[in-house]
């Protein structure tokens, strides 16, 4: 019916009256009144909070009093907070670096409709899948120093209860998690390439790196660069498999997991929002100076 | 004439390499499906055995007869089905008032939403958990599910996807005499069912994974979700004689979104590639 009517000329649509549209236009504002509601609510003034309460001496059940930077100056002398930042930064490059190689170099194997190719992606996505804490349970038994990653290898690592390994025991089960999410990106920009570029190319007699090195890579730069800023954000996100496996022990206390134990076990929510700040302006850093590297390099 | 040959053997290598290594990665999965089903005596054992002398299928029952993982179970469907519909409403009436509507303030409150996709949540839980501290929203199913309502990447999506849909139809809609609310519902979201679809399965996945902001808010067994409720089981029965238990319910735990996952895997594909904005 509404197909049928858009084929009568409506002589008066051009003038339609001004009130009424702006009535219509108003009614279509309140279309999005209940998510910006939530917005401002949930995530605008906590964000703002956040940036205040970093000034403030705060324990939630007595009232916050005023300090000044105190909070940004003792982070700044706190081992604690030290180590977190440093271990946070291996965590992340020590499984995103391997996950994203591993994923960019899977993507090529499997942009193929050979038989199998649909299994094997599927079977590198299902840990994709399964949440942080189940992945965590499953990989206690695989890390432990009777489990199969030490059968397998043949080592006999304490891998979750000394500093020597427990951040390794991690790193290894992230890149099991965290692989597949990036290889369904790759594939996404794989697919998005033109075949005729290829095929251009053969003709051109370009061999198989010829053809990555000067159509597949720079075609790829701006996937590479969604993954490499979500890598980041995952990485300093991280917070479930330490919390499980370790307590933050064995030299893996996150930085997620340092703001917990600041703000929810120790009661300092002004100092956890101290952290809270400093790492929003270090990924936001970070992230803008990704995406500034991949532009450059794109020109 | 050796080019396309070498080209097609270097693709069968590749295959093979990644093919073992899709054997190494599903070789955990393996192992702790038979894990889970080894009789207490066997897990654990050197060297290492991969099938159980007999499958202990009485295994499946023991996360629900000696922990509340039940409820956890349930409430995690609870919330993960509440905070998707959520989404799906709000996101898709903002998205539809974003795209085709014009007024004052749009843009700016657009900019506001799409600013905050960089930022991730954790860095507001503070703030945010003496706000809902304060609404007396702590061990609430509200605490859970109203603050993750709506979210950045389902407004820009749904605004994306409205955008395409044709203004004449919606004019043909409304000279037919429906409101917006009519409009919306039956010519637009026909339309858009496929982003809305990816968005749903795609916050549903998000929701079921979360631990951080649950653990915050939900401490009683009565709300705690299954990231929570698994993490206090496992630091319960850190013991090896707990480990087909515990392997039992990680692995039911990850049973919806896994199965949900292999049915539906392109919608999946699309929400994640769409939320990279490569598609």
């Amino acid at each position: 019916m509404a197909l049928l009517s858009l084929r009568v000329p409506d002589s008066r649509a051009p003038q339609r009256n001004k009130p009424r549209r702006r009535r219509r236009n108003a009614i279509g504002a309140l279309f999005a009144v209940p998510a910006l509601v939530l917005f401002v609510v949930f995530a605008i003034y906590p964000m703002l909070r956040v940036f205040y309460l970093s000034l403030f001496d705060y324990s939630l059940t007595s009232p916050p009093e005023f300090v000044g930077f105190d909070n940004f100056h003792y982070l700044a002398t706190d081992p604690q907070f030290g180590a977190a930042l440093w271990q946070t930064v291996v965590y992340a490059v020590g499984t995103y670096v391997p996950a994203l190689t591993l994923a960019l170099v899977l993507a090529h194997a499997l942009n193929t409709r050979a038989r199998g190719s649909g299994l094997l992606r599927l079977l590198y996505f299902l840990p994709v899948a399964i949440s942080w804490v189940a992945v965590s349970v499953i990989w206690r038994v695989v890390l432990n120093p009777d489990g199969l990653l030490n059968q397998a290898l043949g080592l006999h690592l304490n891998w979750l209860t000394s500093s020597d390994s427990a951040m390794w025991g991690l790193v290894v089960m992230g890149v099991w998690k965290e692989t597949g999410f990036f290889l369904i990106l790759f594939l996404a920009g794989l697919q998005s390439i033109p075949g005729e570029l290829y095929e251009a190319s053969r003709l051109d007699g370009a061999g198989a790196f010829g053809r990555f090195r000067y159509i597949t890579w720079p075609m790829l730069l701006p996937v590479t660069s969604v993954c490499s800023v979500m890598a980041v954000i995952r990485g300093f996100q991280s917070f479930s498999p330490q919390l499980v496996l370790t307590n933050g022990g064995f030299g893996t206390q996150v930085v997620n997991l340092f703001v917990y134990k600041t703000a929810f076990e120790n009661a300092r929510m002004g100092r956890a929002s101290a952290v809270a700040v400093l790492m929003f302006l270090l990924l936001f850093g970070l992230t803008l100076l990704q995406l500034k590297v991949f532009a450059r390099r794109d020109r | 004439m050796s080019g396309p040959r070498t080209a097609r053997l270097g693709r069968g290598t590749t295959l093979v390499a990644a093919g073992l290594g899709g054997l190494v990665f599903v070789a955990v999965l393996a192992y702790a499906i038979l894990t889970a089903l080894k009789p207490a005596s066997e897990v654990l054992s050197v060297p290492l055995r991969w099938l159980p002398s007999t499958f202990a299928w009485s295994n499946l029952t023991l996360p629900f007869t000696e922990t509340p993982f039940a409820q956890y179970f349930l409430n995690s469907t609870v919330v993960g089905v509440s905070v998707t519909l959520l989404n799906v409403v709000t996101c898709t009436a903002a998205g539809f008032s974003f795209a085709k509507f014009r007024y004052r303030g749009r843009d700016a409150a657009f900019m506001i939403v799409l600013a905050t996709l960089m930022i991730p949540v954790e860095i507001i839980y503070v703030p945010l958990y003496s706000l809902v501290y304060s609404l007396g929203w702590v061990n609430s199913f509200a605490g859970l599910i109203v603050p993750a309502g709506t979210s950045a990447f389902g407004i820009f999506l749904m605004r994306q996807a409205i955008g395409n849909v044709p203004d004449e139809l919606i004019e043909a809609a409304r000279l037919d005499g429906a409101g917006d609310l009519r409009t919306l519902v039956s010519i637009v979201v026909p339309v858009v069912k496929g982003p809305m679809a990816a968005l749903a399965l795609f916050i549903f996945m998000l929701n079921w994974d979360s631990h951080l902001w649950p653990l915050l808010i939900a401490s009683d067994d009565e709300h705690r979700t299954l990231p929570v409720g698994l993490a206090a089981m496992q630091a319960d029965n850190l013991g090896s004689a707990a480990v087909p238990m515990m392997l039992v319910a990680a692995l039911l735990a990850a049973l919806p979104t896994v199965l949900l996952f292999v049915a539906l895997q392109r919608k999946f594909v699309e929400g994640v590639t769409m939320s990279a904005g490569i598609r």
